[in-house]
C-alpha cells in the first residue's frame, strides 16, 4: 500500500518542483564528472597519442648493449608491436670528401608511432611516409647533400658498404628535441648493419627497442621485464622524458584533474544544501503522516524510496546532458586540433554514476535520518524539530564525503589535501566573519526605514543561516576565480617557454676561429641569435676518485630515475661559463666566484637531479674523462634546471678558468626566417663543417600542442564555471524561498517593493562581495602553493583577483537575488500569503 | 487519566506545564478544553491523543495506557482509533483533498480508501473539489477537507485543536456545524480544544484549564442531548 502512495507523492512533489532542486543537484555531480572525465580522458588519449610519435612508439627500451632476444621474443608474446634500432657514428664518403654521420639502423616497422618526413629532392615539397629506407638504401638529412656535395640517386660509401642516396631526410618523429648530434643524420635499413661492418666488438653503439600496444599490454610486458632489466637498460615513456612536452602534459592533466575536483566540489556543495533544503521542507508532511497513524517503517520506505528514485532519475538525465555536452565539446575541439578525438572507455560512465550514487547517499543520509525523527507534535508545536538541521554529523558526514570523492577521482591525495585544507580555511574564516558581523552589529546603531539598516539587520539577524551561505558562495567563487587564475598562468608560462622570438635553428660544430666571422655574418644580416656556448664532451669517470662504474647500483623499477642514470651513463655536453645562465637557479652552493675563476682549481656546477643519481654533494671532486684526459672539478654548487624552456641547457658547467685545457667547439641558436634561406646556404657553404639543426617543426609542434591544450583546457573551465553558476543560483533561490516569509511580512505591513528589493540587493551584495573577497584571499594562497607543488611555476601573488574576487562576488550574487526576488514581488500580498500557508 | 503533570526543562530549569490533571471522557462524550492562551490546553490534548507523553500519570485510550507504549505503537493506537482536526488544517500540500482525506486510510493500509473518501467529501459540500489541492482551496475548504480526513476509518475519538480560529465567523460556525453533525452522526468521542466559550459550550462538558491545572469542569449547553 505504502508504494502506490510513496509512487503517488513522488510523481506530485516532481511535479510541484520540490526534487527539482536535488533532482539538479545530483545531475549536475553526475554530468559534470562525466562531462569532464570524458573529456579529460579524451583529449589525454589523443596527446598521448601525439605524444607517443615524440619517440615513435608508446615506450622504448634503451641501452648501450645488445638485448637478449627473450625482450623482443615476449614483447610479441604479449601482443606488442616492435621495431629495433641501432644508433652509431661512421664516416660517410662522396665526392672525395670524407664526413663523420650519426647513423641510426632502423627495422621495418619503424616508426611504430608517427611519420617519417622526407624530400624526393632538396627542393621539391616534403611528405610523411609511415617506414624507412629499403635494404641497399640510406636517406640523409639535407646537411649532408651539402657537406659531400651529392645528389637524389648518387652513391655513398657508409663503412664498408655502399648505398644509393635515396631520400632528403627531413624529419623523424623521434629526432631529439635538442641535440648536439648534428645534423648530419643517415637513416639506414636495420638489414645493412652487416654490410656496413661498422659495429664490431667495442664499437661505441647505442641499442634502442620500440613497443607499442595497449595500455594493459606494455603494463603486463613491463610486470615482466622489470626483473629482467639490467642497470644499463632504460625503460621509458613519453611522460619520462626531461623534456618540454613531458613536463608540459604532466601540467595539463594536472590542470584538467583539478578542474574535475572543482566540479565534484561545486556539485557536492550543491547536494549537501538541496539535499537538507529538501528534507527540511518534508517536516510538516512527515510529522501529520506520523499523526495520522504512520509507522516510522513506511514513512521511512517512502522517503528511501522517493531518493532512490530521485537518484535513478536523476543519474541518468546526468549522464545523458553530460553525454550531450561532451560529445558537442568533443566535437568542438576535433574541429580545431584538426583531429578526430578518440572515444573514451567505460571509466567515465561507471565513476560518474558512482559519484553519483555516492552524493545521494552521503548527502541525503544524515538529513533523511533527521526527517525521520520529526516528532509528531510537530503539528502542534510548529518550530519543533527546526534544532535538528545542523548537526555535526551531518557536517562530518558531508565533509567526510567530499574528501573520499576528490580522493577517489583524482587519486592523488597531496592535491586532495591542500583543496580540501583550503576548503576548511575558507569554512573557518568566513564562520568567524559572520560571528563578528552578528557581534558588531548589535551595537551598532542603524538609522530604521532605509535599505541599508534593513540590509544589514537581516544580515545580522541570519547569522548562522548566513554563514552557511556565506560558504558555499565563497566555495564557489574560489573554485571558479582558481581555475581561472591557474589556466591563465599556465598558459603564460608556456607561452613562455616557446615565445614568439625564440631562436628556430640550432648551430654547431662551430671552430673556435669560426665564432667572430659568424658573428659578424648574423649582424650583417640582421639575423637575432643567442651567445656562443663553448661546447665538449666528457663521461663521469671518478667521484672523490672512486671508479663512477661502482658507484650506480641497480635501482630496479625506480623510473624515476631512470633518465637521470641514463644521462649519467652517456657523454653529456659541458661547457664553461662566467655567469648563470638564464632558467636556472642555484639551489645550493655558490656560483664561481671571481676568485675561483682566476684560479687554478676547477670548479663545477651540477644540474640537480644529478646530485642523487651521482650521490654528490658539495666539495666532492668529479672526475671528468674528456677525449681519454681527466680532468678534475671540484663541484661547488647545484642548480635547478628548466628543461621546459628550448634554450640551451647543461647539466654540468665548468669554471671558465679551464679554458685551453680541453679542444671545444661552439654552439649558438639563431632566429631564422624564409627570407634567410639564402644566406644560410651561402653560409654552410662557406664554413662546410658546422652543423644546423631545424628546430622550427618541434617549436611549432610544441606550439600546436599547447594551443590544444590550452583550448581543452578553456572547454573544461567553462563547464566547471557553467557548473559554478548553477550552485551559486540554486544558493540564491534557496535562501530567498526562506527569505519569503520576511518579504510578505513587510509587504503585508506597507514596505515599499523598492525598499524591499534595494535591501535584498544590497544584503547579497554584501554576502557577494565578503564571499568574493575571502574567495580571493584563500584561492591566492592555496595558488601559492599549488603552483609551486604542482605545476612548477614560479608562485607569485596575484592582486587582481582579489578586486575580482569581491566585485564579481557581489555583482553576480546580487544580479541573482534583486532579479528572483522582483520576481516574487510582481505577485500580490494575497498570493504571497497562501504561498506560504 | 490520572495524575498527568508534563514539565520540560528550559535554560531557568524545569517548568512545570500541567500539574496533576484527573478527568474521565466517556466514550460517544464530548468535552471542550478550554482556557486562556498558554494555560497548557494544547499540552493537554498532545498527551491525551499520545503525541507526547507525560512526565507522570497515565492516560488510558479505549483501554490502553499510552505511557507503557512506545512512538510506534502510539502512532498504531492513533492510526485506529483517533482523529484530528487542526486550527491550521495540516494537509499534505502535494496531495489533492480526495488524496488528502485518503491518507491516514492508505497509511493503514486500508484498501476501500477512495470509496469512504469521496462519501466523506461529499459530507463535507466538497464533491466537486475532490481533484484540488489545498493551494487552490480557500481556508474553509481546506478545514472542510480536514475534517473529512478526521472521520476517515471511522475513529473512536476525534481531537479538534481550536478548528475554526483560522477562519472569518461565517466559516467558523459552518466548521463547528460541520464537525459536530458528523460526530453525532459516527458516534465519535469529540474532544475539543478552544479559548471559544460560545464553541465550548456546544459540548456536553468543559473542562477548564488554567495555569497548568485544572481549576474546573462543567457542564455544557449540549450535556443533556448525548
Amino acid at each position: 500500500m505504502w508504494v502506490k502512495l510513496a509512487f503517488k507523492l513522488f510523481s506530485r512533489e516532481f511535479r510541484r518542483g520540490e526534487l527539482t532542486i536535488i533532482f539538479a543537484a545530483i545531475a549536475l555531480a553526475v554530468l559534470t564528472v562525466f562531462s569532464l572525465s570524458s573529456i579529460t580522458e579524451r583529449i589525454g588519449l589523443n596527446i598521448a597519442q601525439k605524444s607517443s610519435d615524440f619517440i615513435a612508439a608508446d615506450r622504448r627500451l634503451s641501452s648501450n648493449h645488445a638485448f637478449d632476444a627473450q625482450v623482443l621474443t615476449q614483447a610479441n608474446d604479449f601482443g606488442l608491436e616492435t621495431a629495433k634500432m641501432l644508433y652509431f657514428d661512421s664516416m660517410l664518403f662522396a665526392n672525395d670528401e670524407l664526413v663523420l654521420g650519426s647513423v641510426k639502423a632502423i627495422t621495418e616497422t619503424y616508426p611504430l608511432r608517427g611519420k617519417i618526413t622526407i624530400k624526393d629532392s632538396l627542393t621539391s615539397p616534403d611528405y610523411e611516409v609511415d617506414t624507412g629506407p629499403k635494404a641497399g638504401s640510406v636517406w640523409l638529412s639535407e646537411g649532408l647533400f651539402y657537406t659531400l656535395d651529392l645528389k637524389i640517386g648518387d652513391q655513398i660509401e657508409l663503412g664498408a658498404g655502399v648505398f644509393n642516396v635515396g631520400k632528403v631526410l627531413v624529419k623523424e618523429p623521434d629526432a631529439p628535441f635538442f641535440s648536439l648530434s648534428g645534423n648530419k643524420r643517415v637513416l639506414l635499413s636495420y638489414d645493412d648493419i652487416p654490410t656496413t661492418q661498422a659495429v664490431q666488438a667495442g664499437s661505441r653503439v647505442f641499442h634502442r627497442l620500440l613497443f607499442s600496444g595497449n595500455e594493459q599490454q606494455l603494463s603486463d610486458y613491463y610486470t615482466w621485464l622489470k626483473p629482467e632489466l639490467k642497470s644499463n637498460q632504460n625503460w621509458e615513456g613519453i611522460k619520462d622524458r626531461q623534456s618540454p612536452l613531458g613536463n608540459n602534459l604532466d601540467r595539463a592533466e594536472r590542470f584538467l584533474l583539478l578542474a574535475g575536483l572543482f566540479g565534484i566540489m561545486l556539485a557536492a556543495v550543491a547536494m549537501a544544501v538541496s539535499a537538507k533544503r529538501y528534507c527540511e521542507r518534508q517536516y510538516d508532511p512527515v510529522a501529520m503522516m506520523k499523526t495520522l497513524g504512520g509507522s516510522r517503517k513506511v514513512i521511512r520506505n517512502i522517503f528511501l524510496l522517493h531518493l532512490s528514485l530521485v537518484t535513478t532519475f536523476s543519474i541518468a538525465a546526468g549522464l545523458a546532458i553530460g553525454f550531450i555536452l561532451q560529445t558537442i565539446g568533443a566535437d568542438y575541439l576535433a574541429t580545431f586540433m584538426g583531429t578526430e578525438l578518440p572515444q573514451a572507455g567505460v571509466r567515465p560512465w561507471l565513476l560518474s554514476s558512482f559519484i553519483g550514487l555516492i552524493c545521494a547517499m552521503m548527502f541525503s543520509l544524515k538529513p533523511l535520518l533527521d526527517l525521520f525523527d520529526i516528532p509528531p507534535l510537530r503539528v502542534l508545536r510548529r518550530n519543533l524539530g527546526d534544532t535538528l538541521a545542523v548537526s555535526r554529523l551531518h557536517l562530518a558526514l558531508s565533509f567526510i564525503t567530499i574528501f573520499v570523492l576528490m580522493w577517489i577521482f583524482s587519486g592523488e591525495i597531496v592535491t586532495t589535501l591542500i583543496l580540501f585544507a583550503s576548503t576548511l580555511l575558507v569554512i573557518a574564516i568566513l564562520f568567524g566573519i559572520s560571528r563578528l558581523l552578528f557581534a558588531a552589529g548589535r551595537s551598532l546603531g542603524l538609522r530604521p526605514g532605509s535599505s541599508w539598516s534593513l540590509a544589514i539587520a537581516t544580515l545580522q539577524k541570519r547569522a548562522n543561516a548566513n554563514a552557511i551561505q556565506l560558504i558555499s558562495f565563497a566555495l564557489a567563487i574560489k573554485l571558479m576565480l582558481f581555475l581561472v587564475v591557474l589556466k591563465t598562468d599556465i598558459i603564460a608560462d608556456w607561452q613562455m617557454q616557446v615565445p614568439a622570438d625564440a631562436p628556430n635553428m640550432f648551430i654547431i660544430n662551430i671552430a673556435e676561429d669560426e665564432v667572430t666571422p659568424i658573428e659578424q655574418f648574423f649582424t650583417e644580416n640582421n639575423i637575432a641569435h643567442e651567445a656562443f656556448y663553448p661546447v665538449f664532451s666528457g663521461r663521469v669517470d671518478a667521484v672523490n676518485g672512486e671508479k663512477f662504474a661502482r658507484r650506480v647500483s641497480k635501482q630496479e623499477g625506480e623510473e624515476k630515475d631512470e633518465d637521470a642514470k641514463e644521462g649519467v651513463r652517456r657523454e653529456p655536453n659541458l661547457t664553461w661559463l662566467e655567469t648563470l645562465p638564464e632558467g636556472n637557479e642555484i639551489t645550493e652552493g655558490q656560483w664561481f666566484s671571481d676568485e675561483a675563476m682566476a684560479g687554478h682549481e676547477i670548479e663545477v656546477s651540477v644540474f640537480d637531479g644529478w646530485k642523487e643519481s651521482l650521490d654528490l654533494k658539495l666539495g666532492d671532486t668529479i672526475t671528468l674523462l674528456v677525449n681519454e684526459q681527466p680532468i678534475e672539478a671540484k663541484v661547488t654548487s647545484f642548480r635547478e634546471v628548466d628543461w621546459g624552456t628550448l634554450k640551451p641547457n647543461f647539466v654540468m658547467i665548468l669554471s671558465p678558468n679551464m679554458a685551453g685545457m680541453v679542444p671545444v667547439t661552439y654552439f649558438s641558436a639563431a632566429q631564422l626566417q624564409d627570407k634567410h634561406t639564402k644566406d644560410i646556404s651561402q653560409l654552410l657553404q662557406r664554413y662546410p663543417t658546422i652543423s644546423m639543426i631545424d628546430i622550427k617543426s618541434q617549436i611549432e609542434q610544441a606550439q600546436s600542442i599547447i594551443a590544444q591544450v590550452s583550448l581543452a583546457i578553456g572547454f573544461v573551465l567553462s563547464i566547471v564555471l557553467v557548473s559554478g553558476a548553477l550552485v551559486l543560483i540554486s544558493q540564491v533561490q534557496a535562501s530567498l524561498a526562506e527569505r519569503m516569509q520576511e518579504v510578505v511580512i513587510l509587504r503585508t505591513l506597507g514596505a515599499k517593493g523598492r525598499l524591499i528589493k534595494l535591501a535584498t540587493l544590497y544584503e547579497f551584495m554584501l554576502l557577494g562581495a565578503i564571499s568574493g573577497l575571502v574567495a580571493a584571499i584563500v584561492s591566492d594562497v592555496a595558488l601559492l602553493v599549488i603552483q609551486q607543488q604542482l605545476f612548477s611555476i614560479e608562485g607569485r601573488l596575484h592582486p587582481y583577483i582579489w578586486l575580482l574576487g569581491p566585485f564579481s562576488g557581489a555583482f553576480f550574487v546580487s544580479s541573482i537575488g534583486y532579479f528572483m526576488v522582483a520576481r516574487t514581488m510582481r505577485q500580490n500580498t494575497q498570493g504571497l500569503l497562501r504561498k506560504l500557508a | 487519566m490520572s495524575g498527568l503533570t508534563k514539565r520540560v526543562s528550559t535554560l531557568e530549569g524545569s517548568l512545570t506545564i500541567l500539574s496533576d490533571i484527573n478527568f474521565t471522557v466517556k466514550s460517544g462524550e464530548s468535552v471542550a478544553i478550554v482556557g486562556a492562551s498558554g494555560s497548557g490546553k494544547s499540552t493537554l490534548l498532545s498527551l491525551l491523543a499520545g503525541l507526547d507523553i507525560a512526565s507522570e500519570g497515565d492516560v488510558h485510550l479505549d483501554g490502553e495506557a499510552l505511557s507503557t507504549l512506545d512512538e510506534e505503537a502510539r502512532a498504531r493506537v492513533r492510526a485506529e482509533k483517533i482523529g484530528f482536526v487542526f486550527q491550521s488544517f495540516m494537509l499534505v500540500q502535494s496531495l489533492t483533498a480526495l488524496e488528502n482525506v485518503m491518507l491516514p486510510a492508505e497509511l493503514a493500509g486500508d484498501h476501500d480508501a477512495k470509496k469512504q473518501a469521496i462519501e466523506l467529501l461529499e459530507k463535507v459540500g466538497l464533491s466537486h473539489r475532490l481533484e484540488h489541492y489545498p493551494s487552490q482551496l480557500s481556508g474553509g475548504e481546506q478545514q472542510r477537507v480536514a475534517i473529512a480526513r478526521a472521520f476517515i476509518g471511522s475513529p473512536k475519538i476525534l481531537f479538534a485543536d481550536e478548528p475554526s480560529a483560522n477562519l472569518d465567523s461565517k466559516n467558523g460556525h459552518l466548521i463547528e456545524t460541520l464537525l459536530f453533525d458528523l460526530n453525532k452522526q459516527n458516534g465519535t468521542t469529540l474532544v475539543l480544544v478552544t479559548h471559544d466559550e460560545q464553541l465550548a459550550k456546544q459540548c456536553q462538558r468543559i473542562i477548564h484549564i488554567e495555569g497548568g491545572q485544572l481549576e474546573k469542569i462543567s457542564e455544557g449547553g449540549a450535556a443533556n442531548v448525548g
